[in-house]
């Protein structure tokens, strides 16, 4: 079960963050949080640091799944779980990089 | 033994029961894959007459052909028996049909669940059907969208009819992905490592994981809004709290998934055609298998794409369209790859490649279409136009019906053990491929006019007649075509030509056998050192039938199997099945009388249902045990084997871990839910807030925390060859705790009628109480076991399955009270 772990584990890992960051904006925006950080808008903020904590989390997740203590020891599972956890890793970039860019709550 | 021999004595163990009696007892995979795809194939003709219906309505304008009450039913039980009676349980029909035969084993790993949910999905299909005979059918769109659907609107029984009869097959779903799951996991032939697996059981093992996480959320949605329905539960009303746009997200937290739930079988089919047909082995197999878990995920981040004209804020929009056009990438992997594969190969013309080129032609033109619905500025104008139906359908006919027609005319000798005579096929391919792009372009083409989806009828003066009339003659040729597939299949079961053996030259196992196939599948199971077992071995169906694998020698009369170590595919233990037996039929008739009570607000006889299911559960499990621990058993010359029930992760252990994953996903869709409507509805805060007595909160904890260590106590107990039922008596009065403290929430709960807060909360309550009932059976029937002698310290399956029971509803139990009493208190 640990080797299809291996393989699920970073898109699922996208998943919770992905759906974890559409809930923080919609509580940002649902309950009106505004405000400025350091002269930065406060929704803004709160949601890069959660865009780059989901990025990081992932490259985290790369790097054990290189790593030689815990990738696995079939060849195939740790080719496959290497790939998912680059499209992981990728889709955590590209699918929440609108929260660098794109107005929060219009 | 000689091989005649052990196929009279396999034939006397493993044979249904003849005549009628055997389609009412069968629990063997070959009978239950052949009744599903028959009983889906049923209702894709039904749903089929419906679109021929729809399109003779619209073939010209103002037409009287149907009024809208009549249309707005035909559409929606067009779309409900498309979705959930035909690609769902065809997949299911397939899977089970096969996955025992390509993985090595002899049958699935629950028979008996098996059956249980294809009657399920029968008698709930059927009670959609009488709805449409009688006039009454589901008239709101297939996806049934609140307020239209809700009591005020909606006041007939119509739409309790989809909720309530859908819900009802979603049992058969749900079973079924429990039942591959764990077969693919645990029932494979001895050697067969995860990177031996042939594909279609990747493809099958992912699509049931989706149909566990997907489709929770709807059945959750179903409940809610059958509850508002009947009892004024405001979950979808905003003057009340309650928001429409919650069934819309868990409508489509199951639909879009449920788009590649349809689409991933169909891959997995072309996945396995195509490399036969093209003479070669499939190119990228471990990318195909990463592409297609990437897909899974992604596709359960694209459901508000379905929402964007729901005023979201452009944010949300863009999150969303990122990830639709994302899911693009996997999709691209698996075309090439199979493009690759047919580069290297030789491809032959034979009639399931004509179907794969034209799933080619079709899936690309819809998947296009798709990233151009993705794009937010697009999709509002385009938005409930035919252009959407016209690609959905691309989508849906390319990415399944026509992989899964290659399919059956690649396993169609395999089923029957005959080949074809007449070439009916090829013109009906012709005919099928050319009806629906006549069909289905010009569907397109009129929806970028501005025909919207679902109108009865249009007037000559919008410019769409000649349109409609193409796409409407396009798709009587379709019917036409569909028919004389229907024939030529037809023809190939009554002319009795015998065919041979493996007439593609195919390498998977499930060629490794005589056909049609005997109903223990293989006399002895095989030995996997390869992808492709056949091509190594041409005569390995031979060496089988000889007795040259594993459990050669039928014993005792008794129906047995072995599972593996899920990674590297080593034996790891001995099963027996359960014989043929009445019992689902006559549990799933029960489910049946529950469902029915619910449609018709006969509630007297709801609790009657339950305890009906509850007895004749009880008697399922008590069937499994024995009271003499079971001996090793030699499977092969030098290797010997435990008995399951001497495991502590017997497959039962693995069936309940999947089950509650489900169970866990209709949990959490109902915690966002109420997240939900708390952050986005109107009308929140509620005018009152929960204040229950902090006493039932603490027995309701103390509950939950002692269950799961008094469960641990009665299964180290019970190691020491001490008695557990002190543990197991505890994790009853722990149940029974948890049970009082949600019953109070329920009880207590402000005005469940006057606000959504409360009506929430209610659920919740609802929702703990069961599990706790639930747990409270279990814990009392595995007492009931060790008073009886079922249990020893050698067979300790049970106690970890109720643990899990126990464990699980510790956790939502302290999360149930959690919900309940901590906005109170904060407040």
């Amino acid at each position: 079960m640990k080797d299809i772990l291996r393989i699920l584990i970073a898109p699922l890992l996208w998943l919770a963050a992905f759906s974890a960051v559409y809930g923080l904006l919609g509580l940002i925006c649902g309950h009106g949080i505004g405000g400025t950080v350091l002269g930065l808008s406060l929704p803004r903020v709160l949601l890069i640091a959660a865009y780059g904590l989901a990025i990081l989390l992932q490259a985290a997740l790369l790097a054990a799944l290189y790593h030689p203590r815990l990738a696995a020891r079939s060849g195939f599972v740790r080719f496959v779980s290497r790939i998912t956890g680059w499209a992981g890793l990728v889709a955590a970039g590209y699918t929440l990089f609108p929260v660098a860019v794109t107005s929060s709550c219009l | 033994m000689n091989a005649l021999e052990r196929h009279r004595r396999l034939r006397a163990i493993w044979a249904s029961e003849p005549g009628m009696r055997g389609w009412l007892s069968t629990v063997n995979h070959n009978d239950l894959g052949r009744m599903f795809l028959l009983t889906a194939f049923v209702f894709f003709g039904i749903g089929g007459l419906l679109a021929m219906l729809i399109r003779a309505q619209l073939a010209t304008p103002h037409s009287a052909f149907a009024g809208p009450q009549i249309y707005n039913q035909i559409f929606t039980m067009h779309g409900t028996i498309m979705m959930f009676l035909f690609a769902i349980p065809c997949f299911e029909g397939l899977a089970i049909y096969l996955l025992p035969k390509i993985l090595g084993t002899r049958d699935l790993a629950f028979p008996r669940l098996t059956a249980y949910g294809y009657w399920c999905y029968v008698f709930g299909g059927v009670m959609l059907l009488v709805a449409m005979l009688l006039g009454i059918a589901p008239d709101a769109g297939w996806f049934i969208y609140p307020p239209l659907s809700g009591a005020i609107h909606s006041p007939g029984i119509n739409t309790d009819f989809w909720l309530i009869g859908i819900t009802f097959v979603e049992i058969s779903a749900i079973a079924a992905a429990v039942e591959i799951t764990v077969s693919v996991l645990k029932y494979r032939a001895p050697g067969m490592a995860l990177d031996k697996m042939p594909i279609f059981a990747w493809y099958a093992l992912i699509t049931a994981l989706m149909i566990l996480t997907g489709f929770p959320p709807l059945i959750l949605g179903s409940v809610l809004l059958e509850l508002e329905r009947a009892f004024g539960l405001p979950f979808f009303q905003a003057e009340l709290g309650g928001d429409s746009l919650l069934w819309q997200h868990l409508f489509w937290l199951f639909g879009h998934p449920e788009v590649y739930i349809i689409f991933l079988p169909a891959a997995g089919v072309i996945s396995t055609v195509l490399p036969v047909m093209c003479r070669t082995t499939l190119l990228g197999y471990g990318w195909i298998v990463a592409a297609a878990v990437g897909l899974a995920f992604l596709s359960f981040g694209l459901w508000v794409h379905h929402m964007f004209t729901t005023g979201i804020p452009h944010m949300g929009l863009a999150f969303f369209s990122a990830a639709s056009t994302l899911v693009a990438v996997p999709t691209a992997v698996q075309i090439f790859a199979w493009i690759g594969t047919m580069w290297k190969g030789r491809p032959e013309l034979h009639l399931p490649m004509l179907h794969i080129l034209g799933f080619f032609c079709t899936f690309v033109i819809g998947g296009l279409t798709g990233v151009m619905v993705a794009v937010v500025p697009f999709d509002w104008q385009a938005h409930d136009t035919a252009f959407i139906t016209a690609h959905l359908h691309y989508v849906l006919f390319g990415g399944f019906v026509f992989p899964i027609l290659a399919g059956v005319y690649y396993w169609l000798p395999h089923v029957t053990g005959q080949r074809r005579v007449f070439r009916l096929g090829e013109v009906a391919f012709a005919l099928v491929f050319l009806g629906f792009h006549v069909t289905f372009l010009a569907m397109h083409w009129v929806g970028l006019m501005g025909q919207r989806r679902r109108i009865p009828t249009y007037a000559p003066e919008d410019g769409w007649t000649a349109i409609n009339l193409i796409s409407s003659v396009g798709s009587f040729v379709l019917a036409i075509g569909l028919a004389m597939i229907l024939i030529d299949v037809v023809l190939h079961v009554l002319i009795a030509a015998r065919g041979k053996r493996n007439p593609w030259r195919a390498g998977t196992l499930e060629w490794a056998m005589m056909t049609p196939p005997p109903a223990y599948t293989f006399a002895s199971l095989p030995q996997v050192d390869s992808r492709t077992p056949l091509a190594d071995d041409p005569h390995l169906a031979v060496r089988l039938a000889r007795g040259e694998g594993y459990l050669a020698t039928p014993r005792e009369g008794a129906r047995e199997t072995l599972c593996v170590d899920i990674a590297s595919g080593r034996p790891d233990m001995h099963v027996v099945y359960p014989a043929n037996t009445r019992l689902p039929v006559t549990m799933s008739a029960l489910t049946g009388v529950f469902f029915l009570s619910l449609l018709v607000k006969f509630y007297w006889t709801v609790p009657l249902a339950l305890a009906g299911v509850a007895i004749l559960a009880c008697k399922w499990v008590w069937g499994n045990g024995r009271r003499e621990d079971p001996e090793p058993v030699q499977v092969r010359e030098g290797i010997t084997l435990a008995n399951a029930a001497t495991a502590r992760r017997s497959p039962g252990w693995w069936g309940t871990l999947f089950l509650l994953s489900a169970d866990a996903t209709f949990f959490g869709a109902l915690l966002f839910g109420f997240a939900f409507l708390w952050t986005v509805a109107p009308g929140w805060p509620p005018p009152e807030w929960f204040a229950g007595a902090m006493v039932m909160a603490g027995i309701g904890g103390f509950g939950a925390l002692i269950g799961p260590a008094a469960m641990r106590q009665a299964i180290r107990a019970n190691r020491r060859g001490d008695t557990a039922l002190p543990g197991i008596g505890l994790a009853l009065v722990g149940a029974l705790a948890v049970a009082a403290a949600c019953a109070a929430v329920m009880v207590q709960t402000p005005a469940p009628m006057g606000h959504a807060y409360g009506a929430t909360l209610l659920v919740l309550g609802g929702y703990g109480l069961f599990h706790a009932g639930l747990g409270a059976l279990m814990a009392g029937f595995l007492a009931a076991r060790v008073l009886r002698g079922f249990t020893s310290r050698v067979r300790q399956a049970e106690f970890s399955i109720v643990s899990l029971w126990i464990d699980y509803l510790s956790v939502i139990g302290l999360l149930v009270l959690l919900a309940a009493y901590l906005p109170g208190l904060l407040s």
